[in-house]
């Protein structure tokens, strides 16, 4: 009964026109963003942040958070038509979202994504309202050790995420996680690899990876390449976005895996939509009984992180409200949008600001719906973008990636940075190594890493630290159970494939 | 050549020594935040600039300039011209990053001009969800049993400096274990998976009011005024520890005396406006009214002891 008032309290402060108007301006205006390849959401919020001193902090925070999940809508688009990423967060879609457009079925792709961001913010927003407090202080148990396991686990799951030869995914996680030691130690503090350059004493950054790799290497390799006319006009038309029924019938659970996978990185500080469209989508194929469908296309592959990272874009709002603590830089914005009107997220902020933060929770509803009313007929829109001359398209790309890099930390080394991991993305197109398990390596590479160390110096050295306590040592067991799984698997495969062979000759 | 023009630019700048007064500013005025959009730097710079573009008449623009641990917006701020039009906001984290960062590209004594301390609060050495003791007398003791740790936001990060001071002072027996950025440090705590952290009242406060996490001490001989009830470093016996956190704005090296105490008097009173004070009170912080002369003196003399610890414990090294 409690949860019907707080909810009625909630509609009725987001539904006044002003706060409604921002919804609307914040989930349209994220939409546009996130399809734009190379301007994010944090890109977006920096720029719109300073507005925030000028409006009530429910109306800032409705459209701050607007942005936010609104780019993770539209961050698909680019991800499914020109195999770029429109933000971090979707460039594992590319995997099976860019052939399903060549396949001629970008339509049903688009209207997929869509659904699945619909059911995963759903979810999200479900476990946000609910279990709030709940899932916070779940959140707090997981210290170093904790989290190490988890990210062995990731790297794990996440090592056949491609569907080259297993050495080359395995090199190209080792090279993310080697890329990823440019920087600050995270103990000692000591400039690694930085060769005196100030712009690296932060490392790389995700997105300029992201972009490049993706983004600049599909821009290169295109150059000189013909154009095969693909895309025809039909797959533009309503009727041939409509998913059939096998789409469906093969979606619907990864969608609700995918939220669930999504809820939870989301709500952990420091992990995000990002890690956890990866592990969603590794989960998929690991799970499936035709992990060979995944990469060429396969729905599920599409749906899964879809629906992950905008769980993840919800849940993520967890410990941002309910102890104050930002996950991420973005979250960091919105709290600094509550803290600009001297209000103090944490436990206390749901019971002293309950318009505020229900009538936040009902934004995310109503900004879902308009995200879900805004993007299927956008989709239409979308597929004729790839009709537009591809020398006309990428050389605005091109600019907009630059404009996105720059605009992060307004440092013109990140421009340089973006191109020169475009030149490494399209590098190793030519050697066809996989882009995305370089792109895991590098965020997960940081975070075992420092993990590990974290849990050293707390447990004074000791080893035995992630496996005696009680959820590190559960993850790790599964993550040997996993491994040990795919080393069977793929042995007992072989071994059937040899006997065929065999019987085939004698 | 750049000498010529240096020269030239300084005797221009000589010239107008005596307009200066009337002269400041002659348009826009850049202050250069060198943390992110959004972070407690920002957020008193904003504020600060819609307070001063009504002093000044001329618009003050905003950059945020992050990286370096502050370093890349202070190196572009020592770049420009010392003529008041490019201002620099920045945490006590400009006295730490010349004890740490061998590579430098300006000098600290020589290529800053401290104008003004804009606020000053004390750091709070709190305690998480593992700590028994309620002050810092209380965990010494503790410490006699168990190694404590304290976490810092990262590796030469303010807090980073105090729990290092705090232990060389105290004889705390303690392991330092460094988080990426304070929200992780407060979880860690939280979490009982770390045990101490330092930071200003304005970052600790909310938590402590919270009940998350206590606040030990006061890191200072007395209390603070505005938190009657923690106890001070002083009242466990524990001297040497008291340092203050400030917020302050800095010119280019060689700026103008009378233009710095112009900038000086300008700050003082967007200040006193009610749109700071109310942030003050809000921050737990007091106002720093220095005058230049008297601020470069805790600039020097801060950079000198972050130094001098750095040499001790070997940080950065």
């Amino acid at each position: 009964m409690d949860l019907l008032a707080n909810f009625a309290l909630g509609l009725e402060t987001a539904i006044t026109p002003t706060n409604l108007f921002y919804c609307f301006a914040g989930v349209f205006l994220g939409t546009f963003v996130g399809v734009i390849p190379g301007i994010g959401p944090l890109a977006a919020i920096s720029m719109l942040f300073p507005i925030t001193f000028y409006l009530d902090p429910t109306a800032a925070l409705i459209m701050l958070a607007g942005i936010y999940y609104g780019t993770t809508y539209g961050g698909s688009t680019a991800s499914i038509l020109l195999n770029m990423p429109g933000a971090t967060s979707a460039a594992v879609t590319c995997l099976d979202g860019y052939p399903m457009a060549q396949k001629g079925r970008a339509g049903i792709a688009l209207f997929m994504t869509t659904i699945a961001s619909f059911t995963g913010g759903s979810i999200g927003i479900i476990m946000l309202s609910l279990f709030s407090p709940l899932i916070a202080e779940y959140a707090l148990t997981f210290g170093p050790a904790e989290y190490f396991a988890l990210m062995v686990l990731g790297l794990v799951a996440a090592s056949t995420i491609t569907n080259s030869t297993p050495s080359k995914g395995l090199a190209m996680v080792v090279l993310g996680m080697l890329i990823a030691t440019v920087g600050i130690d995270s103990q000692s503090g000591a400039a690694r690899f930085t060769f005196g350059s100030m712009s690296l004493m932060e490392g790389f950054g995700i997105s300029a990876m992201a972009m490049g790799l993706f983004g600049i290497g599909e821009i290169l390799s295109s150059v000189g390449a013909k154009r095969d006319g693909k895309i025809d006009k039909s797959s533009a038309r309503l009727r041939n976005m409509i998913p059939s029924r096998d789409d469906w019938a093969r979606s619907w659970r990864p969608g609700l895996r995918g939220s669930a996978i999504g809820s939870f990185f989301g709500a952990l500080p420091g992990t995000g939509p990002s890690i956890a469209s990866f592990m969603a989508y590794a989960f998929e194929k690991r799970i499936s009984a035709t992990p060979e469908r995944f990469g060429n296309g396969a729905i599920e592959g599409v749906v899964a992180p879809e629906s992950a990272n905008n769980a993840a874009d919800q849940t993520a709002f967890i410990p941002t409200l309910t102890l104050g603590i930002p996950g991420s830089a973005t979250m960091a914005l919105m709290l600094g949008a509550l803290m600009v009107h001297g209000i103090q997220p944490g436990p206390t902020l749901i019971s002293q600001q309950p318009s505020l933060f229900w009538g936040l929770v009902m934004s995310f509803w109503i900004g879902n719906l308009l995200l879900l009313v805004l993007n299927l007929p956008l989709i239409g829109l979308w597929v004729r973008l790839l009709m537009v001359p591809y020398h006309y398209l990428y050389p605005a790309i091109l600019v907009f990636v630059c404009i996105g890099a720059y605009s992060v930390r307004s440092n013109p080394a990140d421009v340089v940075m973006v191109l020169g991991f475009g030149v490494l993305g399209y590098v190793m197109r030519l050697a066809d190594l996989p882009a995305a398990p370089l792109l895991l390596g590098f965020v997960l590479g940081p975070l075992v890493e420092s993990q590990f160390r974290r849990a050293m110096v707390l447990a004074q050295g000791d080893f035995t630290v992630v496996m005696t306590r009680p959820i590190a040592g559960t993850v790790l067991a599964l993550t040997a159970l996993l491994l040990f799984w795919t080393l069977a698997s793929t042995y007992l495969r072989y071994r059937r494939r040899t006997k065929t062979t065999l019987s085939a000759q004698g | 050549m750049k000498a010529l023009i240096t020269a030239a630019a300084v005797a221009a700048l000589g010239a107008g020594v005596a307009h200066a007064q009337a002269d400041f500013p002659t348009g826009p005025v850049t202050l250069i935040v060198p943390y992110g959009t959004g972070g407690s730097t920002d957020m008193t710079a904003r504020p600060l600039a819609i307070e001063l573009e009504e002093i000044w008449g001329q618009p003050v623009v905003i950059q945020n300039r992050p990286g370096a641990g502050s370093m890349i917006g202070t190196t572009e701020m020592t770049q420009a011209a010392p003529d008041g039009h490019t201002l620099l906001i920045n945490t006590a984290a400009i006295t730490t990053a010349p004890a740490i960062q061998a590579d430098l590209q300006f000098d600290p004594v020589d290529d800053v001009t401290p104008i003004s301390l804009l606020i000053t609060s004390p750091y709070v050495l709190t305690g998480g969800s593992n700590v028994n003791a309620d002050d810092l007398a209380g965990l010494l003791e503790e410490s006699q049993e168990r190694t404590i740790f304290m976490s810092t936001a990262g590796p030469g990060s303010s807090g980073h400096f105090m729990s290092e001071l705090v232990i060389s002072a105290s004889g705390l027996n303690a392991d330092i274990v460094h988080f990426g950025g304070g929200g992780e440090a407060y979880t860690n705590m939280m979490g009982g998976h770390a045990d101490t952290y330092i930071s200003t009242t304005a970052s600790v406060m909310p938590y402590v009011n919270d009940g998350r996490i206590k606040a030990l001490a006061v890191l200072a001989p007395e209390r603070f005024e505005l938190l009657p009830d923690v106890p001070s470093s002083g009242e466990a016996g524990v001297t040497g520890v008291d340092i203050e956190g400030w917020v302050a704005v800095f010119g280019p090296g060689g700026m103008d005396e009378e233009l710095a105490n112009r900038i000086n008097a300008d700050l003082a009173q967007a200040m006193a406006s009610e749109r700071m004070q109310e942030q003050l009170e809000q921050n737990y912080a007091v106002a720093g009214n220095l005058t230049p002369a008297e601020f470069r003196e805790i600039y020097l003399r801060d950079m000198q002891i972050w130094q001098n610890l750095a040499d001790e414990r070997g940080i950065g090294q």
